[in-house]
């Protein structure tokens, strides 16, 4: 069972368990995610939900350099991963900060109470 | 691996500079404090010599891009730097002095802006010399996120944390859409290195039209570095994060992402390549060349077109900085040219050159405005904002007023000035690749940036002084080097253009596309310019 495991492993498909999984499964996956993100981010008026949907757009593009890594059987997309979750947790903490300095000045969470400059 | 530190001198040398700066910047004694911007000023200075002399040629195609784009973004950052000095938590530093709050580490900014600041010039650099998508992804990031933060602690007013809430929002917009688009063109090629990319693209032009991943990773990552530079559609943030930030924190958002930006959008187009062995033209393919074109057309006209109708000089400059940015993109579409050592054929140099002009000469026009005050709706000072603190500016000031009428005409290119050799050789780039219809379209667009840079010099130079208590310098305590920076900025505009500066850019814009063709199956053929369209 283990042989035939990593022998299929080592031919770049995925085990037997999702045999009707392909690379377009996962990239149809990833876009889907895309652009939820992207429809959220533009229709949302709540900043934290703002913001979870520029992540869910990171973590598609994670999504489509995981698949794409085991497609050309190197781990150049999964070290970039590794990277990407770095940079998106030291975002977030930056997100969080400035919402955090928003929120006591006006006690809302809502972006549009945010409209001083106009033109 | 170890071979890189070689390449990394400048960026160690700031990446130190910034721990010292974050330290000394939370002591408890004055002195020490006010020690951050010396610390920064000759970390600079050392950077931009070792980026300058030690600097190795690059494996990609543009061999010399990293040294000139590192000497670059430390020579302008030095500039950048004076300007600066004096925003972080000026009104703190003004109640301590006058014993009216105690000094508090927690409560000051000052550690964390400087070093956010030489981390952000760290990012610009790693730019310039990233041969990897995860390389420029990360380096792009590092790039943008300081900057977010500075825009919000830049001033203790609302406007300013509006400002740098707006600009990280759709900064993490920008950056999602182009790592997707990283993504993609990791998916069509099968690496991140530059050289690999540049490769398999290649091949793949050997078999035919390029693969649809691949064109749309490359689009994808053109609109998401878009929002770097402050192209149309991802323009939107530029006019309010200026206004709302301080005026010296504006001039550098005009200059270290922008210049990030065009670095990254240099390395990605030179790995997609304007020549192609199966055709004779001097082109990027099709879809990219057209999204890149429409990018340029739109970015410069809605940028110009909307400066027009603005009474607030910041937002002037914000939307004639989109505009320059349309401006640069036409350097992008023109493409190397096809004599190789020839300054005016080539965009690529152009737009490298272009970088050095608007860094040199926008900081002029911001740093008048970091001098000047007025007193705001509230009744507390503020920064002088709306054209009509400017007017007379000459009769009262006249060193401040001569600074605002030289770099606004630097900015407009008038003949003699530094900004009309930057903006020649994207004409005649333009004219060399063929496309009259983009070039006459940047000189209509340049005729209607003449209508507000001349409002602003016209403000200046000949109207009588307003109502008192409106564009008046700053108190407490002048900020000598921000004038400084703006006499170092006219010293700029008007000298540089006697200089051969445009020899180094002539160089670093130098496009090697011979190990490309030599791989190819057939020999390279004659190529002839691209027919008039």
């Amino acid at each position: 069972m283990t042989a035939l495991f990593t022998a299929t492993l080592a031919q770049g498909e995925l085990p037997n368990v999702m045999s009707g999984v392909t690379l377009y499964h996962f990239l149809f996956t990833s876009a889907a995610m895309f652009v939820i993100g992207l429809i959220g981010f533009l229709t949302r008026r709540n900043l934290i939900i703002m913001f979870l949907c520029t992540e869910l757009m990171f973590q598609a593009a994670g999504i489509a350099l995981i698949a794409f890594s085991r497609f050309w059987m190197n781990h150049t997309g999964e070290t970039f991963v590794i990277f990407v979750l770095t940079v998106a947790a030291a975002e977030a903490a930056m997100a969080l900060a400035l919402v955090v300095l928003l929120f006591r000045r006006k006690e809302t969470l809502d972006s549009s109470a945010w409209r001083e400059m106009k033109g | 691996m170890i071979e890189k530190i070689h390449a990394l001198w400048p960026e160690i040398t700031l990446f130190a500079a910034a721990c010292v700066v974050m330290v000394v910047g939370l002591s408890r004694n004055v002195q020490v404090r006010r020690l951050c911007v010396p610390v920064c000023f000759i970390a600079l200075v050392a950077a931009g010599v070792l980026a300058w002399f030690t600097t190795p040629m690059s494996a990609a195609a543009m061999a010399h891009l990293p040294q000139y784009g590192k000497t670059l973004a430390a020579f302008v950052g030095a500039l950048l730097l004076l300007l600066l000095v004096g925003t972080p938590d000026r009104e703190y530093e003004d109640d301590v002095a006058r014993g009216r709050a105690a000094f508090e580490p927690i409560r000051g900014t000052r550690g964390e802006f400087y070093a956010f600041y030489l981390f952000s010039i760290t990012g610009l650099m790693l730019c310039a010399g990233a041969d990897d998508l995860i390389w420029l992804f990360l380096a792009l990031e590092l790039t943008s996120l300081p900057t977010y933060i500075m825009v919000a602690i830049s001033t203790g007013r609302n406007r300013s944390m509006e400002a740098g809430v707006k600009y990280f929002f759709l900064g993490a917009l920008g950056a999602a859409t182009f790592l997707f688009g990283f993504a993609l063109i990791y998916g069509a090629t099968g690496s991140t290195k530059y050289t690999a990319i540049a490769e398999a693209l290649q091949a793949q032009y050997q078999a035919g039209p390029l693969n649809a991943i691949a064109v749309a990773g490359v689009v994808l990552a053109v609109l998401g570095i878009g929002f770097k530079i402050a192209a149309v559609p991802m323009h939107f943030y530029t006019a309010d994060v200026y206004q709302g930030a301080s005026a010296p924190v504006s001039a550098m958002l005009a200059f270290v992402p922008k210049a990030a930006g065009f670095f990254a959008l240099l390395g990605l187009l030179s790995c997609v390549g304007w020549f192609r062995a199966t055709e004779p033209n001097t082109s990027l393919p099709e879809p990219i060349h057209e999204v890149l074109w429409f990018m340029a057309v739109l970015t410069m006209t809605v940028g110009n077109v909307l400066a027009v109708m603005q009474n607030s000089v910041k937002r002037i400059l914000a939307y004639s900085s989109i505009a320059h940015s349309g401006y640069m993109l036409v350097g992008l579409i023109a493409g190397p040219g096809l004599q190789k050592d020839s300054f005016t054929h080539n965009g690529l140099a152009a737009v490298l050159f272009y970088l050095l002009v608007y860094g040199v000469s926008n900081i002029g026009a911001f740093a008048v405005l970091a001098c000047l005050e007025r007193r705001g709706r509230d009744g507390q000072m503020e920064e002088a904002d709306d054209i009509a603190d400017l007017r007379g500016l000459c009769s009262r000031r006249p060193l401040l007023g001569w600074i605002m009428v030289i770099s606004s005409l630097g900015l407009l290119g008038l003949p003699p000035l530094l900004g009309f050799w930057g903006k020649m050789p994207l004409f005649t780039a333009g004219v060399s690749s063929g496309d009259y219809l983009l070039v006459v379209i940047l000189g209509l667009n340049s005729a209607i940036a003449a209508f507000y840079y001349l409002r602003l010099v016209g403000v200046t130079l000949l109207e009588a002084p307003d109502a008192p208590g409106r564009g008046v310098p700053v108190q407490p305590g002048p900020f000598p080097t921000r004038v400084l920076a703006g006499v170092a900025s006219v010293a700029g505009i008007i000298m540089l253009s006697f200089i051969p500066l445009t020899n180094q850019a002539q160089r670093a814009g130098i496009y090697n596309r011979d190990p490309i063709i030599k791989r190819s199956a057939e020999p390279a053929q004659p190529a002839v310019p691209k027919p008039e369209v």
